[in-house]
């Protein structure tokens, strides 16, 4: 792959520097999970951040920040045990900070406390950084780029297919052809329990199995509690079901009184039809997570190449009331980099940068560069005589290499490795695009 | 694919389920093989297999409880295989179990394991201080040299434990094989992977009948 080759020449002259050098191969060194990224890189990151921007922003989801560090207090009060892996510092007065794990629960904070005048519904989107200590044994990093909207103050599967169809579209934007999006709903789950008479000591293990993804452990705890047919065997299997409405259409069959719980999923569904999402959504009811943090939707993304699921979300119409205001609420947030990995993989090989890498663009020549420049071409300017000028234009990958010849100025275009003699670069140049 | 003991049962009971298995018993020291059907198998350790599972590198994966439960790997548990059953036991030298003396004078008991995490959790549960040495190989040597007071090990039959004069003290879990998926493999093959926990699950039922 040409971009992993292309990020080599950058490492090469790293390690050259280092391996004469101990002291900077020590400051080479970084803190467990923490990474740079190089010009190539940061350029797709940034492309892919600005279409997923772009995605939510036709909805009218408008950005906000959020602060890195939060009093961790604050934090600990939407999701208890949330803070296990979070990164800790202290502030001037010994009170606990921390780096904002995720950004799902600061964004319900800003909201809760500076949209209380809002008429509402609020449609809020984010870009940044969150972190985790990296877990030992495992790839994961420690700082992760995400995207996200949320959707507050408007309940309803009318509101979940909103965020729904945000998500794939912005999916779709960033250039992942071929996600799928699992949907699945707490309400759904609890309402079968509910209406089964599942005692809550079962139902507490349930849940556990079900966060732990663990469908063997969910049979043996589903077996403690007796019940008829059809309904034990819709139990024992539940986290198992998956499909499309016709999931739901059995759910409410066996268990009446999950009925509302599945219309309102099925309506969700409906909607997403309507929408052209029918093929790319599956109802897999075994994506379930932390109970009392979500209260009805739960969705997750998929793209092949991608380990775990690129995009995360859901209803939790409860989280907004710890920080003192009450509002339904659904949203969903990105994983930039897992997304850029997941529509890189297989990717063909790069194009040159279209711009050229001038000899005494530094200098001498500062009228023709600043004229090709006033042209769109990028110019990277050298001091005259400077002979590192194709090595720079190779580990760039800049098209174009210029020197002053006699006649004008002599170009290399490394397309096809051709050189000419131009007058009139500017033109020339264009010309080739 | 794990080597190693649940290597047979695991060849044979995807057999039973109907997948072509025909290239795993060629005999060959190849880790990786295709039948015709394009079914990829990889060959592994079993302590690695939620490894490749967990990136990804395989959709799918058979693994016993133990490793499970030692490693947690972020993946969906889809069905219990029922084969190489066995359980995680904590077991010291025959005779008087030393265990309670040792934590009320010395305060910390000291375990020799290849699950660290296992060991540790069970005797934190348990409210008892432990001290884990870990090693790759013969855990029942621990006791017998004065390396440990105690092991925690997966016994099948005992007769490791018996033949060693080491007494089990302790159930902390059964294990038997397990099938594991990828969290995203899950998803994007739904149908593949569902088609495969039923007949595994046909299979497995029709064995225990």
């Amino acid at each position: 792959m040409n971009v992993l080759m292309s990020d080599c020449v950058h490492s090469v002259h790293t390690l050259n520097v280092s391996q004469t050098d101990p002291q900077i191969s020590a400051v080479g060194a970084l803190p467990n999970g923490a990474r740079d990224v190089l010009p190539i890189e940061a350029a797709e990151l940034r492309a892919v951040e600005d279409a997923l921007r772009a995605a939510f922003s036709r909805y009218g989801y408008r950005e906000v920040r959020t602060p890195v560090i939060e009093f961790a207090h604050h934090l600990e009060r939407a999701e208890s045990g949330g803070l296990d892996r979070a990164y800790r510092l202290f502030d001037e007065s010994g009170r606990v900070l921390v780096l904002r794990p995720d950004m799902t629960i600061p964004v319900s904070r800003l909201i809760a406390t500076r949209f209380v005048d809002h008429p509402g519904p609020i449609r809020v989107a984010y870009t940044g950084p969150s972190f985790r200590v990296p877990q030992p044994g495992k790839p994961v990093a420690s700082e992760v780029r995400n995207a996200g909207a949320e959707l507050v103050g408007a309940d309803g599967p009318e509101a979940d297919a909103e965020i729904v169809l945000v998500l794939w579209e912005a999916l779709r934007d960033a250039g992942l052809s071929q996600a799928r999006i699992g949907l699945s709903d707490v309400s759904v789950t609890a309402a079968v329990l509910e209406g089964l008479g599942v005692p809550d000591q079962i139902r507490e293990r349930l849940s556990r199995a079900a966060e732990a993804r663990d469908f063997v452990a969910w049979r043996t705890e589903a077996a403690q509690f007796v019940c008829p047919e059809p309904q034990a065997e819709l139990l024992a299997g539940l986290p198992a079901m998956r499909g499309h409405t016709d999931v739901l259409a059995r759910i409410a069959e066996v268990v009446p009184f999950a009925r509302e719980a599945c219309a309102r999923m099925t309506r969700l569904l409906e909607l997403l039809a309507q929408e052209g999402l029918h093929d790319a959504v599956l109802v897999d009811l075994g994506i379930l997570r932390d109970w009392k943090y979500y209260s009805g939707l739960v969705i997750e993304a998929y793209a092949s190449g991608a380990a775990l699921p690129v995009a995360q979300g859901g209803r939790y119409d409860g989280l907004a009331s710890r920080f003192g205001t009450s509002r339904p609420a659904v949203g969903f947030s990105i994983e930039v980099e897992s997304l850029h990995r997941a529509i890189t993989d297989g990717a063909r090989a790069r194009d040159l940068e279209f711009g050229i890498v001038l000899v005494g663009g530094l200098d001498e020549q500062l009228t023709l560069s600043a004229r090709i420049r006033a042209a769109g071409i990028v110019v990277i300017g050298l001091a005259a005589g400077d002979s590192r000028g194709e090595a720079l234009a190779e580990a760039e990958g800049w098209r174009f290499v210029g020197v002053q010849d006699a006649g004008g100025l002599r170009i290399l275009d490394r397309a096809d490795g051709t050189s000419f003699v131009s007058a009139r670069p500017e033109e020339d140049l264009s010309s080739r695009r | 694919m794990p080597l190693g003991a649940l290597y047979p049962d695991a060849i044979e009971l995807l057999e039973r389920a109907g997948v072509d298995v025909s290239p795993l018993r060629d005999g060959s020291r190849k880790l990786i093989f295709t039948a015709p059907d394009g079914t990829v198998f990889i060959t592994t350790r079993p302590s690695d297999v939620p490894t490749y599972v967990e990136a990804g590198s395989a959709d799918i994966g058979i693994v016993g409880r133990d490793v499970i439960n030692e490693r947690h790997p972020d993946v969906y548990e889809l069905l219990d295989l029922e084969f190489g059953a066995c359980r995680m036991a904590y077991a010291t030298a025959d005779g008087v179990d030393p265990t309670s003396e040792i934590i009320a004078r010395l305060g910390v008991l000291r375990v020799a394991t290849k699950y660290p995490a296992v060991a540790e959790a069970h005797f934190l549960a348990t409210g008892r201080q432990v001290e884990l040495v870990k090693v790759n190989g013969s855990v029942e040597l621990g006791p017998l040299v004065g390396l440990a007071d105690g092991i925690v090990d997966l016994v099948a039959t005992g007769r490791t434990l018996r033949e060693n004069g080491l007494v089990e003290r302790e159930h902390i879990f059964d294990s038997s094989a397990r099938l594991i998926a990828n969290r995203v493999s899950h998803k994007l093959r739904a149908e593949e992977i569902d088609a495969l926990t039923a007949r595994l699950a046909q299979a497995v039922a029709a064995e225990s009948r």
